[in-house]
């Protein structure tokens, strides 16, 4: 370990400090009720990682001996990481208030996860990704079982937490089984060994497991079962933050492995992540067509985006790293506008979930049920949205690999998946309930909902320049 | 527009009224520009770079077609913005309709022009979306909130379709630009995919021009307000299929499947549709069937392919578009000074309303196909090309004669029926009304009479170029006349005329008929598509019962069962069980203490699972992690089994202090699933020793191991290898465990803190939601 | 040696699965317990095992004399036991919560995500 190792490691060094500075703020000073003060603090702190990792971050640099990469494609992940966290931070505390679930620990895990995020995107060896994985996963299961005095929070939290800890073990089988083939964990040692041609057997094996355990972590199908549960358990502003941050961070480490270590062998793994992608898709769109809890509806939603997303995986090939790259940005930007929006549902004082109450809503409030409009319409993949060109972005990349049946695939599942989010509009616009939301909104919330919205429609124009740093990172990984 | 606007503001919607038709005007006097151009034969080609990167370009591609596109939507356009200022002007959201009229103009001025397949298509949805948006605008009723679902899904999906079909053909093509695919016709038609490519063109188009068997939705989308049935529903949108299809003529036409697809299809879809004309009361409904009769009709000829059948599209096209527009415009007149439709009510209301007869008469008179209206143009080029044909004459000629008998009886139905004869009483007493609604037909109708009058006109600025651009060749002679022989096509337009009127004669009781027969027909495409509608969300509810069941026992079965089923048909598939073993020195090299240890192992793992008590089950833990210790200090890892023995130790005496405050492990209620669970546990347990056995065949990579062993002293000065490595080597491992425990520390933390709260709030609300 | 070692992590694990699949949670952290040790030892067994032979350098030697013991899979089973007891530490205080929340440990009837009598 040098001073250089360090260097490379200094936004999670700060971020690391930092939460244990809270903590001991916290628990020297008045507690919970500084708990608004260090979210926005947070909240900052994440903003300022993201641009100095945005400004200052140049090359590749490889510390701790290969275990940790810090390239164009980590860098990458990591400011949509930090800027997603931060948003939902943001949005969420007035949501969190009302509930009263702001204690000081919520900013410090949540600080906690992105760490180990940030490693995640940024391992380069099997068993640092282990450890970000659990890092993150560790704090995830804690905030999604936050609200101690609520049942169903409770058992989200178990349930998040069995079953994630069943692919975690699954993961780190696939990691001793690879260790047990190439004498490394290391991925730039992995590549070499896999390299050569036909992969061997228990190399094979030991990537299955490892993906199993991703594929649970990005909620693909058939690892997807705890997404609705949880989602719907864990309080919303923390909903909202499972929907994001982690999923960009999964996505990028499932990236990062099977390019990284083991991408001399594109044609294994390529009809695994193939399968995976049209069973999240399906069964997302179709499970979501019969939900009347809007957050069970996102929990589908997201299976089925994730689905969407590996399909730039699948295809194997540079342009669908950054096929994914620019999706996983699109899906979080819509997510957090749609997820502002649900925090602040809220009928006769009670926070609701049911989509019904929706009914009709364009009329009491157009301009809000204009924002849901666009932000439904880019989720369905509706052109001119933007969500439209994340969706033909993955498409693209997926039949100029040659797998003209995955696009066709993808395609198909959008048309099922189009419908539910339409259901919505059509209920808010069309809705025959004339009683329905009453509750006032948030000016964060509200500036989150809106301005997600503008970034659909004004995403347009070209993205906002989200192709060049997003080939450069697929560049690198690809190299 | 203006100075009326001042005099009664909120008649004519303030500002967005007149801003709303001056827009439309505006392209219109813009696109009439282009017309010397592009009759001189040079399509005009502009573009810039949209998204580089996706190959998504916004280019412009006016040639024939897309010029006479682009002048009846902008020219139409401007009759129904300026009609809608009186039929709407007093809906208290005028300004929103004219927003998403708007909308739709430019979504279809950017799909008719668009070079670019994808800003098409992005340009295809955004029509659905105001169509959407349009259909539903009087959404106070149910019927109209359902017919704008059921055209915006119909529709939508038929997109989805194309855009999947549009990447093909951008694959197959090599780039996405519209120049110059259409300049690699044969290429295409002859690639492997060209029949994918096809079908899903096909989809798409057939979807938004209503053709049989997707037909149902544009009847019921007629529930929209009056003027957006006009625009939409017969001038534009449902034209959009029309003009993809001509569109990519030169590219994958001229096949046999194209040939047969389409004129299967169109021309059932013009019979079936004739017909159902009759059937209705509704004027408004016969015009909308009527329309859809228009569009399989076009879709017939363009699957024809041959010159002159193209020329005839072109020609219908735009002779539909200006008669059929005018007609809806004139029963929406009478809709709104008289209160209904119905043509069973109305009668005579031409004196009352004289310059909405006269607007609607020329439009009819069009319809019916009689001289010297472009409408009988229109048709003298049907049949002629229809005669001409080679392959399937009859079933050309005879779809375009049927059409033309039932066309003539409807344009009598529509106009000559309510407007002469005795006045009969309606809702709303009769009389004309505004100017700026009557004026619409009639200057529709100035355009059926002046390109009838002077055919070389249309010919000239219309018809050629829009030939020469659909079919591909710009070296084809276009000529247009109203009348220069005695032919087969002219003989056959009087026998039309005799059998339209006959029709027409008998059209009351030929309705009755055609409705007790419909009424026996079993086969009813708008309960079908509700059936659609709930299979799909039987489909949905039955999934999430299977797999989400809310049971976490099932979901880790589910996990495990995909972990048995993915490792077991790798290992079959691979073949992977040619394992050798040599049982032989196994067995020698085991001596007496790691029998005892393996065995030691075993029978607590399996005590474990097998006990009911609980605290055997801690032992029996307990017992396991010391033997896996006992593994350790045997096969030289002193350090790790010092460890384990400390964790394990830990974990025996947390597990035995919770116990004091949790429940028995009771008994097993499912014994009857335990057995399989059983099995699923065997399964993976053998699947994971083969997998093991398969990674052990093969020699382990020591190098990494080697470097350390040889680097630990010279470069970190420690004779511990093990030690060196995690404090040196891999030192992030460390940082991270250390972490992973502080985090565990604190989740503990948090969970514990406030449990003394007592019970959990919302158990009672949990309760109520059982 | 190995090939023995391996069957009896495959045993482990066999039994580790049919703990899981049970209703009761604490039985799920049992299996927990036992798959996690499992895992440990397939790491081991994957570094290939060399009896009475540590990794140690002697004194006045720069590297290990003769054939030692694998130190990387040791070095990751250290990193994995203390993971996995933080893991399972934290299990057992969620437990401890759901029981105290729910009054159950049977995971059947922890099910308000999806009612069985669904009333949609």
């Amino acid at each position: 370990m040098t001073a250089a190792d360090l260097a490379i490691i200094l936004p999670e060094i700060v971020l690391a400090l930092f939460a244990m500075g809270a903590m001991l703020a916290a628990v020297y000073t008045s507690k919970d009720a500084m708990a608004a003060a260090l979210t926005y603090g947070t909240a900052t702190v994440f903003l300022i990682m993201a641009f100095y990792i945005a400004v200052t971050g140049d090359g590749t640099r490889v510390g701790f001996g290969g275990m940790f990469i810090d390239d164009a494609f980590a860098r990458f992940a990591k400011v949509a990481i930090l800027l997603s966290a931060a948003a939902v931070l943001v949005i969420g505390v007035e949501a969190m208030e009302k509930s009263d679930l702001l204690r000081f620990e919520y900013p410090v895990l949540i600080t906690l996860s992105v760490i180990g995020m940030m490693m995640m995107v940024s391992a380069g060896d099997l068993i640092a990704l282990y450890m970000g994985l659990e890092l993150q996963s560790l704090a995830l299961y804690v905030i999604a079982s936050l609200r101690r005095d609520s049942v169903r929070s409770t058992e989200a939290g178990l349930k998040y937490f069995i079953l994630g800890a069943l692919s975690s073990g699954l993961l780190l089988y696939g990691a001793s089984l690879v260790y047990g083939y190439t004498g490394t964990t290391l991925f730039s040692g992995i590549i070499e060994t896999a390299a050569g041609g036909e992969m061997a057997l228990g190399l094979l094996f030991g990537l299955v497991f490892v993906m199993a355990g991703l594929a649970f972590k990005v909620s693909a199908a058939p690892f997807h079962m705890w997404t609705p549960d949880v989602y719907e358990g864990a309080p919303t502003p923390i909903t909202a933050l499972l929907a994001t941050a982690p999923k960009v961070a999964a996505m990028a480490l499932f990236a990062r492995v099977v390019h990284d270590a083991f991408g001399g062998a594109v044609g294994d793994w390529q009809q695994i992540v193939a399968v995976l992608a049209v069973a999240s898709m399906f069964l997302g769109a179709i499970a979501a067509i019969g939900q009347t809890d809007i957050k069970r509806l996102m929990a589908y939603s997201s299976i089925s985006h994730m689905g969407f997303a590996l399909i730039g995986l699948a295809a194997g090939t540079a342009q669908g790293v950054e096929a994914m790259l620019i999706y996983m940005a699109i899906y979080v930007t819509m997510n957090i506008g749609t997820f502002a929006f649900i925090m602040t549902m809220e009928k006769d004082r009670r926070h609701v979930t049911e989509i019904s109450a929706l009914s009709s809503f364009a009329s009491r409030e157009p301009a809000k049920a204009l924002a849901i409009l666009v932000l439904m319409f880019s989720l369905a993949g509706v052109p001119p949205l933007v969500g439209f060109f994340g969706k033909y972005a993955v498409l693209l990349a997926a039949v100029d690999a040659g797998m003209v049946w995955l696009a066709i695939a993808g395609v198909i599942a959008s048309v099922i998946g189009a419908y539910y989010y339409l259901r919505i509009v059509y209920l808010m616009y069309f809705g025959d309930d004339r009683e329905g939301l009453d509750g006032q909104m948030g000016t964060a919330a509200y500036i989150g909902l809106v301005g997600c919205a503008a970034l659909m429609l004004l995403g347009v124009i070209n993205l906002f320049g989200l192709e060049a740093p997003a080939a450069a990172a697929a560049e690198v990984l690809l190299r | 527009m203006a100075s009326s606007g001042e005099a009664v503001p909120r008649t004519y919607g303030g500002p967005a009224g007149w801003i709303s038709v001056a827009i439309p005007a505006a392209l219109f006097a813009y696109f009439l520009q282009f017309v010397p151009v592009i009759a001189a034969g040079t399509p005009v080609v502009v573009g810039f770079d949209w998204v580089a990167s996706l190959d998504i370009r916004l280019s412009v591609l006016i040639d024939g077609l897309s010029l006479t596109f682009a002048l009846l939507i902008s020219g139409i356009g401007t009759l129904v913005t300026l009609y809608s200022t009186k039929y709407l002007g007093e809906h208290p959201e005028y300004p929103r309709f004219v927003l998403y009229l708007m909308m739709f103009m430019i979504g279809m001025l950017g799909l008719v022009l668009a070079d670019n397949l994808i800003a098409l298509f992005v340009f295809w949805e955004i029509t659905t979306i105001s169509s959407y948006l349009l259909i539903g605008f009087t959404s106070d009723e149910a019927k109209s909130r359902r017919s704008a679902l059921q055209a915006l899904l119909v529709t939508g999906t038929g997109g989805l379709a194309l855009l999947a079909g549009m990447i093909l053909l951008g694959n197959v093509a090599g780039s996405f630009e519209l120049s110059v695919i259409l300049a690699q016709g044969d290429m295409i038609r002859e690639h492997p995919l060209y029949l994918p490519i096809l079908i899903l063109f096909l989809a798409g188009a057939f979807t938004k021009s209503a053709q049989f068997p997707f037909h149902f939705w544009l009847p019921n989308a007629m529930a929209a307000p009056t003027p957006v049935s006009a625009y939409l529903h017969s001038a534009t949108m449902v034209k959009a299929g029309v003009y993809l299809m001509a569109r990519v003529n030169p590219a994958l036409g001229e096949t046999d499947v194209w040939f047969w697809t389409l004129i299967i299809a169109g021309g059932f879809t013009t019979v079936f549709a004739s017909i159902l004309a009759i059937r209705q009361t509704d004027i408004k409904q016969v015009l909308a069937y009527t329309t859809l009769m228009a569009l399989g009709a076009l879709t017939l000829f363009i699957g024809v392919g041959t010159a002159d059948a193209i020329k005839a599209m072109m020609i219908f096209l735009v002779v539909h578009s200006l008669y059929k527009a005018a007609l809806f415009l004139m029963i929406g007149i009478v809709d709104h000074e008289t209160g209904t439709r119905e043509a069973e009510v109305l009668r005579g209301l031409g004196r009352k309303m004289p310059l909405t007869f006269l607007g609607g008469a020329i439009a009819a008179i069009s319809m019916a196909g009689i001289p010297p209206l472009f409408g009988f143009i229109g048709k003298e080029f049907l049949y002629k090309a229809g005669l001409e044909l080679d392959t399937a004459m009859i079933w050309v000629t005879g779809t375009i004669f049927a059409a033309s008998v039932l066309m003539f009886a409807a344009a009598g139905i529509s106009v000559l029926r309510p407007f002469t004869g005795p006045l009969a009483d309606t809702p709303r007493p009769a009389h004309e009304g505004p100017w700026a609604m009557w004026i619409c037909p009639l200057i529709l109708g100035v355009f059926s009479l002046g390109f009838g009058l002077f055919p070389d006109t249309a010919e000239a600025w219309l018809i050629a170029p829009g030939t020469w651009a659909v079919y591909g060749d710009y070296g084809y002679e276009v000529d247009i006349y109203l009348f220069r022989e005695v032919n087969a096509a002219f003989v056959l337009s009087l026998v039309t005329f005799a059998a339209g009127a006959v029709v027409y004669a008998f059209h009351r009781p030929l309705r009755d008929w055609l409705g007790r027969v419909f009424e026996a027909n079993p086969i009813k495409f708008d309960p079908g598509w509700d059936r659609v509608l709930d299979g799909l969300k039987a489909l949905a509810g039955w999934q999430t019962r299977l797999l989400q069941s809310g049971v976490l026992q099932k979901y880790i079965f589910v996990i495990f069962l995909t972990f048995a089923v993915g490792v077991g048909a790798t290992i079959y598939l691979k073949d992977a069980l040619q394992i050798s073993v040599d049982l032989r020195a196994e067995y020698d090299a085991l001596s007496f203490k790691v029998w005892a240890v393996l065995i030691f192992i075993t029978a607590g793992a399996l005590l474990t699972a097998y006990t009911q008590s609980r605290m055997a089950a801690v032992a029996a833990l307990g017992v396991v992690g010391i033997g896996v210790a006992l593994i350790f200090i045997m096969f030289s890892a002193p350090d790790v089994a010092i460890t384990q023995l400390l964790v394990e130790t830990l974990v025996v005496v947390l597990v035995a202090v919770a116990m004091l405050k949790l429940p028995h492990l009771g008994l097993t209620k499912d014994r009857g699933r335990r057995p399989l669970h059983a099995a699923l546990a065997l399964t993976v347990g053998t699947l994971t020793t083969l997998v093991l056995f398969a990674v052990l065949q093969s020699d382990l990579d020591r190098r990494l191991t080697d470097y350390f062993e040889i680097a630990s002293w010279p470069e970190a000065f420690g004779r511990n290898i093990v030690n060196v490595i995690l404090v040196d080597f891999r030192a992030l491992d460390t940082f991270g465990e250390i972490a992973v425990v502080v985090i565990a520390a604190l989740a503990a933390y948090a969970l514990l803190r406030g449990t003394q709260y007592g019970p959990p709030r919302d158990e009672i609300e949990g309760e109520e939601r059982r | 040696m190995e090939l023995l070692l391996s069957i009896m992590v495959g045993a482990l694990v066999a039994a580790s699965v049919y703990l899981m699949l049970a209703r009761n949670v604490l039985r799920f952290l049992f299996g927990l317990i036992l798959i996690s040790n499992a895992a440990n030892l397939t790491i081991f067994v994957a570094g290939r095992l060399t009896p009475e032979a540590p990794p140690l350098i002697p004194y006045g030697q720069d590297a290990p004399v003769g054939v030692v013991a694998n130190a990387l899979p040791q070095a990751l089973v250290l990193t994995a036991i203390v993971i996995g007891f933080g893991l399972f530490a934290f299990a057992l205080t969620l437990v401890y919560r759901t029981y105290q929340n729910l009054g159950t440990l049977n995971s059947d009837e922890m099910r308000l995500a999806e009612p069985e009598e669904s009333k949609k």
